[in-house]
């Protein structure tokens, strides 16, 4: 991958625009719960993932997060992320009976690098989410997101998921960031 | 005496003879406040497993009911809990949750204090102080006893408490055996931490609940998570101990036991979720370390007063953070030496079942924010709670091994033990009363 930063003006705002295209399409079908049609825009070797982050001392941040393949609230493939979507489908998923009133918004996109094939996506998101009466949660993060082309089309490869909290102040994760 | 009156006055909270449950306990803030006193002030809690502090300076904080602890290994090696509060003006000494440091240096006029707890410098010593100050005095407040029971690490706020071995019995050795039997245990790197508008009883009880799992975890049953067997098992055992420990879940029969070990190593049959954690029970050294009725158990063990042991390789911490909230702090533990893709497959089981994003426990949260505010309503709360399921049904079976246990269908014995220990906790004034006249483990019918 190239850095961004020596493509042209117009190229840039080319690969800019995509991948916002690309992300507030997506973040628009989690808001709207059309799910499956969600998963059909990620890859079939999609890394969903989490990490767990902890208040740190400055000179033990490198370990701030935990690293892939220890614990994580998130740890998807693509098979994961499909039973997430299907238990909602079958009933009894209480934490989403009656449904939360999900918005994500995305910000501060910025490419880090991009090929013919990829590009590597940084940005900061806000998903916000209301529930029954009073409840409220927000979130608040950064994410890194690798779209990929397949056929033509962008598709999600990877997204990595560092969220501002330490210790979750949520009953639950029951929606996709 | 007021701290008594308020702990007695409404008593019975709980009904042994009929298993009926006040719901006020889960929302008096007076009632709350006293559990710290008498509960967590009291109890050996668990800190932290020995592997989160691998050297000198290593630390990880924790909570002794809502007195910050932190757990650090000296240089001798040795590991202390101290109170999180430095002795000039009760600032934190450390604000990180885990890490390595050399000495805990307040950030507010820079007293020093050794991963032991003493204080070894105050800035202005000599010249403001004018050396009109004992060191040996002032160091930071720390855990009256701190111990560790196969890795797991405990610690009490009371100097009369009993030896830990003896607090968790051996109905709470037990329940640590059941999980340090897998092997060398470390700590896989992450501890997952979420917070529920709860009280941490209600979180506590659930583990004894075997009853909800169809229900409250429908959806993960349905899209094939977990078979029925693993998330509705109908025979069930149930071990109960002095203090409140217990362990309660599946149980099966020795027969059984062998059929599932025999199928785990010879590959033949259908597979069940409990082959291979029966293979293992099968095995003299796991047999030696939980005794013949311990090896027939794959229950949830509690470690009064909140410390839930899972099945398989897990353990959640209820972190009370007032009346109404709750913090579940989930620790994963491997053994050291699982092969590679072994360990792989139990963090995943770990990464997609438990924590705030988990299959199954995603459901949970709003069922006991909502218990928790079924006890608020000026009204709703004097409605009294049914914890009465199969009382007067069933017998402790005695075994010539000493592991006494009960052997039945879905019950709630473990939820009427934690109340009946509870309610005893709280009617104490210390530690001898206590031991005094909390109940022996049930016999007979219960």
């Amino acid at each position: 991958m190239s850095a961004f930063e020596s493509l042209d003006l117009q190229q840039r705002m080319l690969l800019t625009f995509e991948a916002e295209e690309f992300l507030y399409r997506e973040a628009g079908l989690l808001d709207e719960r059309r799910l499956d049609e969600w998963l059909a825009l990620c890859t079939d070797d999609i890394h969903y993932w989490m990490p767990i982050r902890r208040t740190m001392n400055v000179k033990d941040l490198d370990s701030e997060f935990t690293k892939p393949g220890a614990m994580a609230y998130f740890d998807d493939d693509k098979r994961t992320l499909g039973l997430r979507i299907q238990r909602l489908a079958v009933g009894r998923a209480w934490a989403e009976d009656p449904p939360s009133r999900t918005r994500h918004t995305v910000s501060n996109v910025r490419i880090l690098r991009a090929d013919a094939n990829e590009i590597l996506v940084a940005l900061n998101f806000h998903l916000y989410r209301t529930r029954l009466d009073s409840e409220e949660d927000s979130w608040i993060g950064r994410r890194e997101d690798l779209l990929r082309r397949e056929n033509g089309a962008l598709k999600l490869a990877r997204r990595h998921i560092y969220l501002d909290q330490t210790v979750i102040l949520s009953q639950n994760m029951s929606n996709l960031f | 005496m007021a701290a008594t009156m308020i702990a007695t006055d409404r008593i019975p909270w709980y009904d042994a003879d009929s298993g009926v449950l006040d719901r006020r306990i889960f929302s008096d803030p007076e009632i709350y406040r006293q559990e710290l006193q008498r509960i967590f002030a009291r109890a050996w809690n668990f800190v932290c497993h020995e592997s989160q502090l691998p050297q000198s300076g290593s630390f990880f904080m924790n909570y002794i009911g809502e007195d910050q602890v932190i757990a650090v290994r000296d240089r001798t090696g040795a590991i202390n809990v101290l109170l999180n509060s430095c002795s000039h003006r009760g600032n934190s000494v450390c604000r990180a949750e885990q890490g390595r440091t050399n000495s805990f240096l307040c950030s507010y006029h820079g007293w020093n204090y050794d991963l032991d707890g003493r204080l070894v410098a105050i800035p202005g010593q000599e010249a403001f102080y004018r050396n009109d100050v004992d060191k040996a005095k002032w160091g930071l407040g720390k855990a009256a006893q701190v111990a560790s029971y196969r890795g797991f690490v405990f610690a009490t706020l009371d100097p009369t408490a009993p030896p830990l071995e003896d607090y968790l019995g051996w109905v709470g050795r037990l329940g640590i055996d059941m999980i340090a039997s897998n092997g060398d245990l470390e700590v896989v790197d992450g501890v997952q931490k979420n917070r529920l508008k709860c009280n941490w009883k209600l979180a506590v009880d659930n583990l004894y609940d075997w009853y909800h799992v169809k229900i409250s975890h429908g959806s993960a049953l349905r899209i094939g998570y977990a078979p029925e067997e693993a998330m509705a098992p109908l025979s069930q055992m149930v071990i109960l101990g002095e203090y409140g420990h217990g362990i309660g879940g599946p149980g099966v029969t020795q027969a059984e036991l062998d059929e599932y070990a025999t199928r785990s190593k010879s590959g033949v049959g259908e597979p069940k979720w409990y082959d291979m954690m029966a293979a293992r029970r099968l095995d003299p050294r796991v047999q030696q370390m939980l005794g013949p009725v311990g090896a027939r158990s794959f229950g949830h063990p509690n470690i009064f007063p909140n410390l839930w042991i899972t099945q398989f390789n897990q353990i959640c911490l209820r972190v009370p953070r007032g009346p109404y909230e709750t913090e579940l702090w989930w620790f994963t533990l491997m053994p050291k030496d699982l092969p590679e893709d072994q360990r792989r497959f139990a963090i995943y089981m770990a990464n997609h079942t438990f924590g705030p994003a988990g299959l199954l426990e995603q459901d949970d949260g709003e069922n006991w924010s909502h218990s928790t505010r079924g006890a608020k309503g000026a009204v709703t709360q004097r409605l009294p709670l049914n914890y009465a399921m199969g009382r007067g049904h069933d017998r402790v079976q005695a075994d010539p091994s000493g592991q006494s246990r009960i052997e039945t269908v879905v019950n709630e014995h473990g939820q009427r033990w934690t109340y009946r220990s509870w309610q005893e906790w709280m009617q104490a004034d210390s530690w001898q009363e206590l031991m005094a006249h909390h109940s022996p483990a049930p016999s007979g019918v219960v």
